[in-house]
């Protein structure tokens, strides 16, 4: 029950953070109604995908300090599930959901036990090239189509809430939308629970956390099982979105910097962080990779941008843009 | 039974034997001074009974259990609380938050542990402190706060490394009062690491003396500063044969809170 009541209480943020939210909020539960062109509402739904990508990443990498460079595994994993039980086996998307999650979480349980020995910049290696072996795993495992990946056929009359097939984008948007919001308040409830508040303290100094009673090593294990959970939803809504997965768009390792890139940009470590993070990168990785890469042939553009985003980030404010907001406003306040 | 019993300890890294063949034992309710002069292996010692560090050698048992090689948490787990020489916080905790930690050990409740944290500091005087970030305080306020972070996990037996380092004579006067406060009020056994004399004299009701790792002197204040040995730790051999006689007179006259510095 408290529990619940934290969930919903975001009363330590200021009253311009919450207007700001709550405008956005209602933007985004208007925006189908809103005129918009099929490119912006695609843009949209990857936006809300990034965000919970994010927002999972988030509890690890944000307020657990651990640079976690091997998310699109997990994705890889409920993408696949999803397709595999729908494919195979007619399961619905709904059954198949928290089945992915499961399978995500059991493999970061195995991946996560010997990963957390390490620290720092190993750690992020690491992560890298476990997520890096299993997509080779999968290119050459032909139960789940090896290299040319999997198609998902149509089941039936379109709207299909079961198998989340549609005709029109709104619907996933909507569905998005929902796991979106789940992910905020469950966010929310996290950076103010006991793991939460324990993982902020393994970050600020571990061996002050363990001498204070954390075993370190399970609580970020606990927390990397999280993050997976949130990171395999959104690749099983992935696989009924695109009808079409293959390991090098679920799986490659540019989805995982991205998803780490993004709640950094936004702000490692604090609830708005990776929204605001998606909020910019996505629609920029879009609309420009849309301008150069048609226009001038400019393939590997967007991959100088996020480096260089990546460079300002660490050399000028290591908590992102939220960061920035922060600082402007203790500037103001003294 | 006692607290704490430290039978036959010692930790080598490599050649180095930072600790050898220690034993001691500290009853529920003492407060136990631990002093030598740098690098004898003080805080080695203390990191091996607090779980940091696995002896090479020997046992440590705690509340009658033996508890050798148990990782720190659990040692928190298990009632023993402790502060660092050396506190580096990297994160953005602020002080109530840095406390509330402390307090989850007991509770998963968030409320309860702010409400507990929250006491704590009001009666440890950082009310006032409880929004700052730790990193951002004096030495002062962030050692009364890294202490109360030990307290918030209701501890039997605290261990404290250097707490009055880099400390003013006032901060240090109030740090006094603090260790009496937790030692008699909240009836916690503590055992100590100091350089500053005068606390460790006035407060310690047992002294213990390393040198080169080794346990080469123990017994209350007065008596320590007039042991040989002690002061040959302390002011090196060649010091002692010439001046001794005039040392020891000066120790065993002088009042326990000066003998040394």
């Amino acid at each position: 029950m408290e529990a619940l009541r934290s969930a919903f209480d975001f009363s330590d943020f200021p009253r311009t953070d919450l207007c700001v939210a709550g405008t956005v909020a209602v933007f985004l539960l208007i925006f189908p109604l809103l005129p918009h062109s099929s490119f912006a509402m695609a843009t949209m739904i990857q936006f809300l995908m990034f965000s919970v990508y994010g927002m999972g990443w988030n509890t690890i990498g944000g307020y657990g300090g651990q640079v976690d460079l091997g998310k699109a595994q997990y994705v890889g994993i409920g993408a696949y599930t999803s397709a595999v039980m729908m494919i195979r086996w007619d399961v619905p998307f709904w059954v198949s959901l928290p089945v992915g999650m499961a399978l995500a979480v059991a493999w970061s349980f195995i991946i996560g036990y010997p990963l957390f020995r390490l620290t720092g910049h190993y750690f992020a290696i690491a992560t890298i090239a476990t997520s890096l072996i299993l997509k080779d795993l999968f290119e050459s495992w032909s139960f789940v189509g090896a290299a040319r990946g999997l198609k998902i056929p149509i089941k039936g009359e379109m709207p299909n809430f079961l198998y989340l097939q549609f005709r029109q984008d709104a619907y996933y948007y909507y569905v998005i939308l929902g796991f979106f919001f789940v992910g905020l308040f469950y966010l929310n409830w996290f950076r103010k629970s006991r793991i939460g508040y324990q993982l902020r303290c393994i970050k600020d100094n571990e061996e002050m956390a363990r001498s204070l009673g954390i075993d370190s090593h399970w609580a970020k294990i606990k927390a990397y099982a999280v993050a997976t959970a949130f990171v395999a939803a959104v690749g099983s809504f992935h696989a009924c979105y695109n009808f079409n997965i293959e390991p090098e768009d679920t799986m490659s390792l540019d989805l995982s910097v991205l998803i780490a890139l993004m709640a950094m940009l936004g702000g490692a470590g604090s609830l708005w962080g990776p929204i605001i993070g998606a909020a910019v990168l996505v629609p920029m990785k879009n609309y420009l990779g849309a301008f150069f890469g048609a226009k001038a042939g400019l393939v590997g553009l967007d991959l100088i941008i996020y480096a260089s985003i990546i460079m300002v980030i660490a050399a000028f404010e290591p908590r992102g843009i939220w960061g920035l907001i922060t600082r402007l406003r203790q500037g103001r306040g003294s | 039974m006692a607290l704490l019993e430290v039978k036959g300890l010692g930790m080598r890294f490599g050649g180095l034997h930072a600790n050898r063949d220690i034993s001691f034992a500290v009853e529920q309710g003492e407060l136990v001074g631990l002093i030598g002069p740098n690098g004898s292996g003080k805080s080695t010692l203390f990191n091996c009974i607090a779980g940091l560090y696995t002896p090479t050698s020997g046992s440590v048992f705690f509340l009658g259990k033996d508890v050798t090689g148990r990782k720190s948490y659990e040692m928190a787990r298990l009632g023993l609380g402790r502060t660092f020489q050396v506190y580096v916080a990297r994160g953005d905790l602020n002080v109530l938050e840095n406390v509330m930690v402390g307090c989850f050990l007991k509770t998963s409740s968030p409320s309860k542990a702010k409400a507990q944290a929250e006491a704590l500091l009001a009666q440890m005087n950082l009310t006032e402190l409880a929004r700052d970030r730790v990193a951002n305080l004096p030495v002062a306020a962030q050692k009364r706060v890294v202490m109360a972070s030990a307290l918030a996990t209701k501890p039997d037996l605290l261990l404290l490394d250097e707490v009055a380092a880099g400390l003013n004579l006032t901060e240090i006067d109030e740090m006094m009062n603090l260790i009496r406060w937790v030692h008699r009020d909240l009836k916690i056994t503590v055992m100590l690491i100091e350089h500053v004399m005068e606390l460790v004299m006035s407060l310690s009701h047992r002294v213990l003396v390393l040198e080169s790792g080794k346990l080469i002197a123990e017994g209350d204040p007065a008596s320590i500063v007039c042991k040989p040995e002690v002061i040959k730790a302390y002011l090196g051999e060649r010091y002692v044969q010439e001046h001794g006689a005039e040392v020891l007179e000066a120790a065993a006259c002088a009042p326990p809170g000066n003998g040394e510095n």
